[in-house]
């Protein structure tokens, strides 16, 4: 894996094609630049090896999610919140076949060589277009023919084509307010429309359910749909007044993603591990790969353990000093000790720094998607920092055949 | 001219501040049937800069294209115009809360004049807002909320105007509303002071009180 830069002369002109022609509207930080200004390259090996650990894991996680949804109970130790445990009942009839599944685990290279991962965005994974059309751009600019990368929007749609009828409606369902949401929407709208489905961005709450089907009541586009895209993070939703949402938990419209991602999305996802192997559900790829992940209580007085919140999203919450803006150490610390189990202690990992140019060197987290328990590409974001969050810059990802020189 | 040509104008290598020019605004300001007249607004004078405010970046805070005019205002004056907005355009054939395309056209508009202007690279800026932004009532839930906010984010953070020289942030227009206001919050704590105006006052400094605190207080 290596940072390939982009040539600066045409650095500029990268970036306003990026934020006209790629969906990327957010490329500034507060005085952060989120546009990279390197490629990251991976050799046919690591693409291989990410490739089928992501398999691997989905299959997992797959497997534990169908199980914990019948045996509510092993589900505990999640401390999920408690206006989605109300609902999890509905899903017990949950079919996989009908809905699209779409994940993204977080990996990280160590210093020790292989990988870890740090956790599933299981809910709401983005990146879309980063994933898609910023990799295209990328190998325009390096005008190589030994570079490949996997076009992540083509495999989503694919995948939604095959449960979604021809011609149907979708509703891409986000935060109309952010048009960070909005810019992941329109990417896979604009897909979707160039395969002839109808699509329609609207809210949570333009939704009803009648007899388990999604119905439209956004303004002017009243109706049935034929499919789901959710943005909206589960626990938003769970706090939209008037309560309508219930719906979305026993819905037989295609969906993607259905609420049974929230089993994984929780970070304490691994506190059921044991009780999964219990009952024959072996988790041993997210077990190889993770590490020591621990209820706050048992990491007292240990060594090298940060905390991290278990709905914690793009990085917030997570007690890396080093990386922690001013009080905000202090604040977590704070809050873990007074809401315990909304947290967990996680065993730091030493991360394997890329080095950029003059000096520079970078943390990577390179995000590999699954759709339906197929590999369907990467999203990947680097940082001077330890902690990748919103501060890190977008970083597209090309594969370099077998065969190529470095 | 296309959004992307205009967003150009808006951005010229090597300026200063204009990384934090939002794309948003010139996306959506195409493709829509809707007709503007953006482009025959008066310019206003912008007289509230003084002199004795050379230290200073500005935030223009006012309903729609008004806020573009100023903007363009103050350009005539040589201060820098950064077009912040972020909001977008509803689904077709749904009513929405706020009219963001309006935005999108004037900037397009705008940005032929501000091309003949000459600005000095290292001119102070002036940060455009919209305050239409907050219009989130909804008199019925089917309407699309495209109402948004600014956050920290969005600007630079306080350091990075205290290491170009600048000391005093001045607000114009609308009274700072809650969400600029936790913004202005973080500024002051760190140093900045706070200057308000409606445009036709002098401006005068302002205390910034604990946001969440103040609303608590009612």
């Amino acid at each position: 894996m290596k940072l390939v830069p982009i040539p600066k002369e045409k650095y500029d002109e990268y970036r306003n094609t990026l934020m006209f022609d790629c969906y990327k509207w957010d490329p500034q930080f507060l005085d952060n630049n989120t546009i990279a200004e390197y490629v990251l390259v991976l050799t046919e090996k690591e693409h291989r090896q990410l490739s089928d650990l992501t398999e691997k894991l989905d299959r997992e996680t797959q497997e534990a999610e169908v199980f914990l949804n019948q045996n509510l109970k092993l589900a505990k130790p999640l401390a999920l919140p408690k206006k989605v445990k109300k609902e999890i009942r509905k899903m017990r009839d949950y079919d996989s076949s009908l809905h699209i599944r779409l994940t993204r685990y977080d990996f990280h290279p160590l210093s020790a060589g292989y990988w870890a991962i740090s956790e599933v965005n299981s809910d709401v994974p983005g990146g879309f277009a980063e994933a898609s059309l910023m990799p295209n751009e990328a190998k325009k600019l390096l005008e190589s023919d030994k570079m490949d990368f996997i076009n992540f929007g083509n495999v989503l749609v694919d995948a939604i084509a095959k449960k979604v009828v021809p011609g149907g409606r979708i509703m891409l369902v986000h935060c109309t307010s952010y048009s960070d949401d909005r810019q992941v929407m329109q990417f896979l709208g604009d897909r979707l429309e160039e395969r002839g489905y109808r699509v329609l961005y609207g809210a949570a709450d333009h939704l009803r359910f009648c007899q388990k089907k999604a119905y439209s009541v956004l303004d002017g586009n009243e109706g049935q749909v034929d499919g789901i895209f959710r943005f909206t993070p589960l626990e938003w939703l769970t706090d939209i007044k008037p309560k309508k949402w219930q719906g979305y938990f026993d819905t037989i419209t295609p969906s993607c993603n259905h609420p049974i991602a929230m089993y994984a999305q929780t970070k304490r996802f691994p506190f059921v591990f044991d009780a999964l192997k219990e009952h024959g559900v072996e988790m041993s790829t997210w077990r190889s790969l993770l590490p020591d992940t621990l209820e706050v209580a048992k990491a007292k007085g240990k060594e090298g353990y940060i905390y991290k919140a278990a709905c914690g999203r793009v990085g917030e919450n997570i007690s890396i000093k080093e990386a922690c803006k001013e009080g905000e150490y202090e604040k977590i610390i704070k809050d873990v000790k007074k809401h315990p189990k909304k947290y967990l202690a996680q065993k730091r990992f030493d991360n394997q720094y890329l080095d950029g140019e003059n000096g520079e060197k970078f943390h990577v987290c390179v995000g590999s998607y699954a759709v339906d328990g197929n590999h369907a590409g990467y999203y990947a974001r680097i940082s001077k920092r330890m902690r990748i969050d919103s501060n890190a810059a977008d970083i597209p990802v090309l594969i370099e055949k077998e065969g190529s020189l470095s | 001219m296309t959004g992307k040509e205009a967003f150009c104008i808006f951005t010229p290598k090597g300026a200063k501040w204009v990384e934090w020019v939002r794309p948003v605004p010139f996306l959506f300001s195409q493709g829509e049937e809707k007709r503007y007249q953006s482009q025959n607004l008066p310019v206003p004078l912008g007289y509230y800069i003084e002199k004795e405010m050379e230290h200073t970046a500005t935030i223009v805070d006012l309903p729609g294209v008004e806020s573009v005019r100023e903007g363009m205002a103050l350009a005539h004056k040589g201060l820098r115009p950064i077009p912040i907005y972020n909001g977008t355009n509803g689904q077709t054939g749904s009513r929405t809360t706020v009219d963001n395309q309006c935005i999108g056209n004037a900037l397009c508009t705008c940005a032929e004049e501000l091309k003949t202007l000459e600005i000095s690279r290292d001119a102070l800026p002036v940060f455009l807002l919209d305050s239409n932004r907050l219009h989130r009532y909804k008199m019925d839930v089917t309407l699309f909320d495209n109402s948004w906010d600014v956050y920290a984010q969005d600007l630079p953070i306080a350091e990075c105007f205290l290491k170009q020289g600048i000391q005093t942030i001045l607000v114009v227009g609308k009274f700072p509303a809650k969400d600029l206001k936790k913004i202005l919050y973080e500024y002051q704590k760190k140093g900045l002071l706070i200057f308000y105006t409606d445009r036709y006052e002098k401006p005068k400094k302002i205390k910034i009180r604990k946001p969440f605190l103040k609303e608590k207080n009612g």
